[in-house]
């Protein structure tokens, strides 16, 4: 049974080498997963392509042609600067940015240049193999095959890892993030605020899953056990990687456990909102003290030894730009002032970077993460059991398991990750030759 | 008996400190009777509690309601603020017992207790000190003097010294030195109070923060004592103050949460308010090392009255710039010891012989003698000159 999947596997892998554009299917199921279709067309940018999902796998986009002529127009500004770098005389700067550029280059001409050479061995054992007559020895026609099933699985694997390559570096990845959760308005009930309070536990949990640190910087509770909003600082590896498609706003659908709506099993609905915050370093972010204001109770009168208060909250408002922070966490003013501070910084530095984002004009947009504040990006719907995630489509049943923020919510962010790359690489694709739209299947 | 009980809750709150002896004196006359509620017969959960001696304090005109019933709960509850408790817990009913101790702590507040000394507690930077009335309870503005002088020492570290010490004038609870203790590992600290309850505060806290090695606590007070300070300290890289600052006539206005459980004289600088600055200042040039530096914290209306006296009459002390506060008052000054002009220094001598060293000598020292309103000039034999004015014969 493995054999014959290997023998499967290299079947496909030498029909790939012979004739390109063979689409790839994976061998991964989820019996979970179901994928609608979509026919919607504002979802996706401005490209009036109406587009079925189908479970993406970056290695689907070796295929693509564009995708191929991109990594070729790569390859040969590769061997141009490599060439310029030995041979030309530079000036200091010249070579300092050429030397950046090879850098940045060398992933995707390592992994390109391993394929190449794992293509090569693989038409040599063809080549061996077919040339080879009937009454060949058994035992070498045996090693032969076994050496192509290799190979076959090696060059799957470095596709892979080209497009992985191909996937442009967002260098707030590795950052840690300042994560907010905002209750939504709701008429009347408190749903808002419960299902605010629940998604709090679920990143919590998922922090705790990640084994991330945890620190929450503001929590203001509501009655009866919700919550308005909190902010919290999460501390680890990639922590924005993972977190940065969560912001935007979820919705919750529900039956009310008490209540009039209960009993005749009319569904609520509410809202809440995630704010995620790249933290950035120290010198990212420039904050001249001078445009600072910070509110404190003791701002009033001459202070000093003449008050005693318990009061140690916080405001910090950064006059040019209006952006306020505020806490009221700990007893010590100072450490309220500095946790203050940092709210801010990431709020500021969000700002620069939103309008940084704002200026991309490519026709094709990264779908994922680009989606302003008032669009929902999913929805949990307890009364049918599902959590639905608008942006892929993607679907988990189990919301129960999903909220405590483990394995669930990991996949679903896999998904996510995936597709935004794939966005990603096709959007750089597009960039560099301005091809208009082709998709990728 | 109930009703003996009632009573003498009612006058514990009234009288406050003011026990005279051992006998109670029952007058009500003297303070309006602040009553606490009853305590409930049922239970209640905290939320209820805090709700009630909210409305409570507010009808008895308490400052700060919300937060005085929030953080006494709190406290009772092991946490140090009401919104670090979890929801489940402030639903739940709470017990005999800490229904009771709830009421006997809010009762405290109704007498405008601080809510500090009531949980004997309080964080300051990122320690949290044990407080007890009458010693002076750390204010925020503090917390920056302690930040000012780290950053200082992070900015210009001293690396002729091999270790480097700090002395602190009128440490109180220890907030100041325990937390540059906490924060610099090679740091060695000394400090002097002139409250022994004080000292004895301060010790407690260094205890219980594990800095006991570090810290030395010296029970004197720096304008009584000042003869046996001299040659006690010496080459301290940091001498750091939050002294007594307020004007005498602004001490009958302050609040009673000051004014009746804090200890004045850890308040009052006198008429204008720098006696004990005048005095840290004026003794400061004989601790110092060369380059060490003074941080004070002081009255807004101080700084530019410090600079000009500090130029009039301390020739070893330069004012080096005055530092805001996070409400932008004017609160931090910061001074430094000039290089000191010894005889093997600028004279301009050159193989003296011992006559003209010693007038050369007496020349320099002159310079550092003390003004003349200074009560270290109570000096009554040669030998204190001779110390005072640092001769080596």
């Amino acid at each position: 049974m493995l054999s014959s999947r290997l023998f499967g596997l290299c079947s496909q892998c030498s029909r790939a080498v012979s004739c390109r554009g063979f689409p790839w299917r994976t061998l991964k199921g989820h019996s979970r997963l179901q994928y609608a279709n979509f026919t919607e067309v504002q979802r996706w940018g401005t490209n009036v392509v109406p587009k079925r999902l189908s479970h993406c796998d970056l290695g689907d986009l070796y295929d693509n042609i564009s995708v191929q002529r991109y990594v070729q127009k790569l390859m040969e500004e590769h061997r141009i600067i490599s060439r310029k770098l030995q041979h030309d005389h530079l000036s200091d700067s010249d070579r300092k940015a050429l030397l950046k550029k090879h850098t940045e280059l060398l992933p995707v001409a390592d992994v390109f240049g391993r394929l190449e050479q794992a293509q090569k061995d693989l038409e040599e054992i063809h080549s061996l193999l077919h040339t080879g007559a009937e009454d060949e020895d058994q035992h070498l026609t045996q090693l032969l095959k076994e050496e192509e099933d290799q190979i076959c699985s090696n060059i799957l694997a470095l596709r892979k890892h080209l497009i992985k390559a191909l996937v442009p570096v967002d260098r707030l990845d590795p950052s840690d993030v300042v994560l907010e959760v905002v209750s939504g308005r709701t008429t009347g009930g408190d749903i808002c605020q419960q299902f605010t309070r629940e998604m709090f536990d679920m990143y919590q949990g998922f922090a705790c899953y990640k084994n991330w640190d945890f620190e929450v910087l503001n929590y203001s509770p509501a009655d009866y056990g919700g919550l308005h909003h909190a902010a919290v600082r999460i501390a680890g590896e990639n922590v924005y990687r993972h977190l940065k498609h969560e912001g935007g706003t979820h919705r919750v659908q529900r039956i009310p456990e008490v209540g009039l709506s209960s009993r005749m099993q009319r569904i609520h609905t509410g809202t809440m909102t995630v704010i995620i915050l790249p933290q950035p370093l120290e010198f990212d972010v420039h904050i001249d003290p001078k445009d600072l204001r910070v509110d404190t109770f003791r701002s009033r009168g001459a202070g000093g030894q003449s008050v005693n208060t318990t009061e140690s909250a916080v405001r910090i408002v950064h006059l040019p730009t209006g952006i306020t922070a505020e806490c009221q966490q700990t007893r010590s003013q100072l450490q309220n002032r500095d946790t203050a501070m940092r709210v801010l910084r990431a709020r500021l530095y969000q700002s620069v970077m939103g309008k940084e984002t704002e200026q991309r004009h490519t026709a094709r947009k990264q779908q994922v993460g680009t989606r302003s504040q008032a669009e929902r990006i999913r929805t949990y719907n307890f009364s049918q059991d599902r959590v639905t995630d608008h942006r892929t489509g993607y679907t988990t049943r189990d919301i129960k398991e999903f909220m405590r923020g483990g394995e669930e919510l990991e996949e679903l962010i896999s998904d996510l990750l995936e597709h935004s790359e794939r966005e990603a690489v096709l959007e750089a694709v597009e960039i560099s030759g301005w091809v208009k739209g082709q998709p990728a299947d | 008996m109930w009703w003996r009980r009632t009573l003498s809750s009612r006058c514990r709150c009234c009288l406050g400190r003011r026990r005279s002896g051992a006998k109670w004196i029952w007058s009500f006359h003297t303070r309006p009777i602040c009553s606490a509620p009853a305590l409930p017969s049922g239970r209640i959960t905290a939320l209820q509690a805090l709700d009630v001696w909210k409305r409570h304090f507010v009808e008895k005109g308490v400052t700060e309601p919300e937060q005085s019933s929030q953080y006494i709960i709190a406290h009772l509850l092991g946490a140090k603020t009401i919104e670090s408790v979890e929801q489940q817990k402030l639903r739940e009913f709470l017990s005999k017992e800490k229904t009771e101790q709830v009421w006997q702590l809010c009762t405290k507040r109704l007498s405008r207790m601080p809510v500090q000394y009531i949980i004997e507690e309080w964080d300051f930077r990122d320690l949290t000190l044990k407080l007890r009335p009458p010693v002076f309870i750390p204010r925020p503005e503090t917390e920056e003097l302690v930040e000012l002088v780290l950053s200082d020492l992070q900015k210009h570290p001293r690396v002729a010294e091999t270790q480097q010490t700090c002395l602190e004038v009128g440490c109180g609870s220890g907030a100041i030195s325990l937390s540059l203790l906490k924060s610099l590992p090679q740091l060695e600290a000394f400090a002097l109070e002139r409250s022994q309850d004080a000292v004895d505060l301060s010790r407690e806290n260094a205890s219980r923060l594990g800095l006991q090695d570090r810290l030395k606590v010296y029970h004197m007070d720096v304008i009584k004592d000042a003869e046996r300070m001299l040659g006690l300290f010496s080459s301290i890289s940091v001498l750091v103050s939050n002294p007594p600052y307020l004007f005498s006539e602004d001490m009958a206005s302050l609040e009673p949460e000051i004014f009746r459980f804090e200890d004045h004289a850890a308040l009052d600088g006198g008429e204008d308010g720098q006696n004990v600055i005048r005095q840290i200042l004026t003794l400061a040039p004989d601790f110092l090392s060369n380059r060490g530096r003074v941080y004070l914290e002081v009255d807004p209306r101080h700084p530019p009255l410090i600079r000009r006296w500090v130029e009039e009459n301390m020739e070893e002390l330069r004012y080096m710039e005055t530092r805001h506060d996070v409400s932008g008052k004017p609160r931090f000054c910061i001074l430094q010891k000039e290089e000191s002009q010894g005889p093997r220094g600028g004279s301009g001598l050159r193989n003296p012989d011992p006559i003209t060293l010693a007038l050369a000598q007496v020349a320099t020292a002159s310079a550092r003698l003390p003004p003349p309103d200074s009560p270290l000039l109570k000096i009554n034999n040669f030998a204190q000159i001779v110390s005072i004015l640092g001769l080596h014969f």
